[in-house]
């Protein structure tokens, strides 16, 4: 029956599709929505077209192909596809053609066609928690009831749930319709005392549900203003007692009220509220009782419909505020002294404070103060009775600071005075210095649930009155006294986080105080808020640095400073070391020398840590005498040294002496004074070969440059050389025209030396002739060779003088020959004088003639040449 | 010896039986109260909740007619002083419940219109903000309410007996007024109601000491 009907209904779209549509291929059905989470089964029919098949097409969703299996081929030109709607999403559901023939691909907008896919949710639940409240307006009730539900599940913005808001009594209705869980209809006139029924439908596309149906008085759904023109009466004969008046907020004949009143004092937290049976009748007034006397209390009126369950609380009443009458106060005031500073040699000083009675009945304006103090000595006792008010912080009345002198004990005792009149007198006794009786052991302090905890240990003796818990911290001091069991309490004062308090225990023996127990505590602990800075202690050594650094105190710690990690950098490299919280020093080590270190520290505690500022500091380069090791290590190096030539120079004098002074043959041992006049200077002519005749003792022969070097250390010495060697030449061994040179090359060591060098090198002439043999072929060449080892001048034993006096020394050490000058010298000299001219010819040019003449004329060796007697 | 023993014996018989009969006793006398108060219960709701709206209106009506004195200008007091014969006597007659019960829904439909008129007079001469248009329309639609709560322990007393409309067709209203006049006019349907009010209010409290105890 099923495929019959979806075959007729293909027949009659077949017939439809093909009157409007030019599209080949058409798509059914058209819903407007589709339900989330329903199957839906679409299909797609081939309109008068041969060339397809239903096998040609397919399903595509949301740009999605579907898959083969969810298709249903109902015939050759008809297919379905079912599928699971999941998406609330709208989208697109198409029938596409694969066919690739030219015709379908041409013209593929005619083989599509497609269902616009609406979703939507059916309303899944009836809108619960259906609740409506109407309005007091002026002195009746608003006609608009306002009311609010829990919606009914899902819902898409396609197919949005509608929600209808009915009102109905027995003569009128009304509605409103809303997207929203909350809504409003308005009655014209609120039918007091009728019954209502309210109830919201919940509607949309897919569906329907109403909500429970709310069937009650009209006044089950008032909520009344609050009572107003609240007044508090405080009367003077019952100071424990306020009363509160008030006026309705709405007219009896709507209904009877019922109400809730609550008061606190002022700055406290909590409300104190009347039971409900005392203020459930239809009153007006109201009495509080049991209160404190001298407080200041504040009231609040709220009501609603006296008929049970009927009506809404109204909001609370705006405060009435009111002094209950004062009292005496009762009890005690809570007195304790407080040690300041540290004592000394005259004493302590200590703080008397107290705290007002705990039921002072009123504001205390004054204090009764006698302080009684009993010297042991000489068993006198002072008085001093004052009744002043100094100063209030909080709660805590600082009395007064008295200095408690040594062997001294004191009593204290107090008496907290209102307007109306005084306490019970408290008590505390201050011993003796020194003979306090002990107070608790094992104090252990901890932060428990944001409070502190205080834990001791009951003292040997027994005879406790009570334990006073004193804590200090910033500055502040607070106390708060245990009864003698007490073994365990929590601080019940403000206490701030990351403040460091001090936390004594004292114990009270009738009135008498103890010495205190004292440990410091933390609330709760933070990262310190600063680090210290760390510096040198000293100079940095050479391969380490004594750093120091000054403990944070524990009021800026914020925690206690479990470790100092201290950090060393150089370069990339940094290192650190850790140090217990209590350390304010460290010794680095290990370092390089000659670097610089960049050094911080950070101060730890349980919940964090906090960096310090930068510290730069260079080691040194040396160790502490390792210069002064140096210094003895070279100095004793240079004296071994020294001692090492010392004893070479010694043990080799020899040498050294051979070396340096060379042994010049002494022309007084010279054989050449045993020559023989009648010698034959013929046989001992030199040979032809030697043109020179010349004995080379150096090869720098005729060295202009070295000249122009000699010119440079001192011409004028120079010109006595030269002149004294022109004319030593003749005495020297070398016979060649160098042989002057020769001397002035052994000059070259100095000035100084210059002329003991020639003097030293004198040791032969030469009588130059084969240079000139040319000019005086006919005389044969003359050469004598002197054997003697003695200096031919005494100059050098006073070199000195020898360089000023260079000429004259010349002079002086040729005088003994020069004196001798035979004429056969003479003539010799006269073949001689060319020489001058002959190993000089550059120097010449830079003489002048002058000084030619002049040392041609000053030459005075003529009579040492005349030692060479004519042949 | 015996005697006692016997009477002993019968003590501890007679001790159970007389614990159950109290027990059944009470038993009885709670349930017949239960039923009773159930009953009271029904139609003291019913009343109750006619009679809290009858104090209502009244109320209503009390300060209605103050702002209404006090919104017509000089000589208000003597406004209401004057007599119109054409607004409805605020009698309850009948001899029995049902009657006065019918007698009173009657005269609160005979009324309605009245006050529809008044109202309609006072548009015309009050600003639409007045307290007088607010009073007026309160009191008319709270005065249906009230005629509906009637009908409605009307049929809770006399289920098989449909309440009768006001016999005579449609309440004669009077005809067109001068301003003097319609204040007259309002002021006396305002007294005369409350007057009703009070009459009405008066006869279910009667209604409800004997109507509903009986039952």
């Amino acid at each position: 029956m099923e495929s019959a009907g979806q075959m007729l209904m293909l027949a009659a779209l077949m017939l439809t599709a093909h009157a409007g549509s030019q599209n080949y291929l058409l798509t059914f059905p058209h819903p407007k929505f589709v339900r989330v989470g329903s199957n839906f089964t679409a299909t797609c029919v081939i309109i008068n077209r041969t060339e397809v098949t239903a096998d040609d097409l397919y399903w595509n969703l949301s740009e999605t192909i579907l898959p083969r299996e969810h298709y249903s081929k109902i015939n050759n030109s008809a297919i379905s596809v079912t599928f699971t709607v999941t998406s609330d999403k709208p989208e697109w559901l198409f029938c596409l053609c694969r066919n690739p023939s030219p015709n379908i691909v041409l013209n593929q907008g005619l083989y599509m066609h497609g269902i616009y896919l609406q979703k939507g949710y059916a309303v899944q639940q009836p809108p619960g928690n259906l609740s409506c409240v109407a309005l007091q307006e002026n002195t009746y009730i608003s006609g608009t009831i306002t009311c609010e539900w829990r919606d009914s599940g899902p819902q898409t913005e396609q197919d949005p749930i509608i929600y209808t808001l009915h009102v109905r009594d027995m003569t009128q209705g009304n509605y409103t319709t809303t997207t929203k869980t909350k809504a409003q209809v308005s009655l014209g006139t609120y039918p007091n005392h009728m019954n209502l029924e309210i109830w919201v439908e919940a509607k949309n596309s897919l569906g329907m549900v109403e909500s429970e149906h709310l069937k009650e008085e009209a006044n089950w759904f008032v909520k009344t203003n609050p009572p107003s023109d609240i007044s508090v009466i405080s009367e003077k004969s019952f100071p424990t007692s306020l009363l509160l008046n008030w006026t309705l907020p709405i007219d009896k004949s709507y209904f009877r009220l019922m109400y809730r009143i609550r008061f606190t004092t002022e700055g406290a937290n909590t409300w104190t509220d009347v039971p409900q049976e005392d203020t459930s009748q239809d009153i007006q007034s109201f009495r509080l009782q049991n209160l404190q006397p001298g407080t200041k209390y504040i009231s609040q009126v709220s009501c609603k419909n006296a008929r049970r369950g009927h009506g809404r609380w109204s909001d609370w009443s705006n405060n009435a505020t009111k002094w209950t009458p004062e009292a005496p106060p009762r009890g005690k005031p809570d007195l304790w002294m407080t040690i300041l500073g540290s004592p000394n040699a005259n004493g302590q000083n200590v703080q008397i404070a107290c705290k007002d009675p705990v039921h002072s009945n009123g504001r205390i304006t004054m204090f009764s103060l006698m302080i009684k103090a009993h010297r042991v000595t000489n068993a006198s006792t002072q008085l001093e009775n004052t009744t002043e008010m100094i100063s209030r912080s909080g709660d805590i009345t600082v009395l007064k600071q008295v200095p408690i002198p040594d062997h001294q004990s004191t009593q204290v005792f107090l008496t907290a005075i209102n307007s109306v009149g005084q306490s019970e007198k408290a008590f505390l006794g201050v011993p003796e210095r020194g003979k306090e009786r002990p107070s608790v052991e094992d104090l252990r302090v901890s932060s428990q649930d944001g409070r502190l905890l205080v834990e001791w240990r009951l003292p040997r003796s027994s005879e406790v009155s009570e334990f006073v818990v004193e804590w200090v911290g910033r500055g502040q001091m607070d106390w708060q006294k245990e009864n003698k069991s007490t073994t365990r309490t929590h601080i019940t004062g403000p206490l701030e986080p990351f403040v460091c308090y001090r936390v004594s225990v004292y114990v009270l023996r009738s009135g008498w105080s103890s010495k205190a127990t004292s440990v410091e505590a933390f609330l709760k602990e933070g990262a310190p808020s600063e680090a210290p800075s760390v510096s040198l202690l000293g100079v940095p050594g050479h391969d380490g640095a004594h750093l120091v650094w000054t403990q944070i105190p524990p009021e800026r710690s914020r925690g206690f400073i479990s470790t100092y990690t201290i950090y060393y950098r150089t370069g990339d490299a940094t290192r650190a070391v850790t140090v217990l919280g209590n350390s304010s020093s460290y010794k680095l080590t290990s370092l390089s020398p000659d670097t610089t270190y960049d050094t911080w520290i950070t101060a730890s505690t349980i919940a964090g840590s906090y960096k310090g500022s930068t510290h730069s500091f260079t080691t040194q380069k040396y160790a502490p005498g390792e210069i002064e090791g140096i210094v003895v290590g070279v100095s004793l190096g240079f004296l071994f040294f020294f001692l090492m030539i010392v004893l070479l120079c010694f043990y080799k004098k020899d040498v050294i002496r051979e070396n340096f002074w060379p042994r010049i043959p002494d022309p007084g041992e010279s054989t050449i004074k045993n020559w023989s006049p009648d010698y034959s200077l013929k046989a001992d002519l030199p040979r032809e070969s030697c043109v020179s005749g010349i004995s080379v003792l150096d090869v720098d022969v005729c060295d202009g440059r070295s000249l122009f070097d000699e010119e440079k250390a001192g011409l004028p010495l120079k010109k006595d050389k030269f002149l004294s060697e022109e004319h030593s030449s003749g005495i020297g061994g070398s016979s060649c025209m160098s042989s002057p040179r020769q001397s002035v090359s052994d000059s070259d060591e100095g000035g100084d030396m210059a002329d003991t060098t020639a003097s030293t090198v004198q040791y032969s002439s030469v009588v130059a002739s084969s240079g000139y043999k040319g000019q005086t072929p006919a005389q044969p060449t003359l050469f004598s060779r002197s054997e003697s080892t003695q200096p031919l001048l005494d100059c050098e034993e006073n070199p000195d003088t020898s360089a000023q006096e260079g000429s004259r020394q010349s002079q002086r050490c040729s005088r003994p020959t020069g004196n001798n000058l035979s004429p056969q010298g003479a003539a010799l000299r006269e073949e001689l004088q060319p020489l001058d001219f002959c190993s000089l010819p550059e120097d010449a040019e830079n003489n002048t003639p002058a000084e030619h003449q002049s040392a041609a004329s000053a030459s005075s060796y003529m009579p040492q040449l005349g030692g060479y007697r004519p042949q | 010896m015996n005697g006692h023993v016997k009477s002993m014996h019968f003590g501890q018989f007679m001790e159970p039986v007389t614990t159950l009969l109290s027990l059944l006793l009470l038993m009885a006398v709670d349930s017949t109260r239960i039923v009773a108060a159930s009953r009271n219960q029904q139609c003291g709701n019913s009343l109750q909740q006619t009679l809290k709206l009858t104090r209502l209106i009244q109320k209503e009506s009390v300060d209605l007619i103050k702002t209404y004195k006090a919104s017509q200008g000089e000589m208000s007091e003597l406004l209401c002083k004057v007599s119109v014969p054409i607004v409805p006597d605020p009698k309850i007659s009948g001899m029995d419940t049902s009657e006065k019960i019918v007698s009173i829904y009657t005269h609160l439909q005979a009324f309605l219109p009245h006050l529809k008129r008044v109202y309609e007079q006072q548009t015309d001469l009050q600003l639409p903000t007045s307290p007088v248009l607010d009073g007026l329309t309160r009191v008319s639609a709270h005065s249906r309410n009230l005629a509906a709560l009637i009908n409605i322990f009307y049929q809770s007393l006399f289920p098989n007996v449909p309440i009768q409309e006001p016999a005579g067709g449609p309440t004669a209203l009077p005809p067109p007024q001068n301003v003097f006049q319609q204040k007259v006019y309002g002021c006396v349907v305002l007294k005369t109601y409350k007057e009703l009010l009070a009459n009405v209010s008066k006869e279910l409290r009667t209604l409800k000491n004997n109507k509903c105890k009986r039952i």
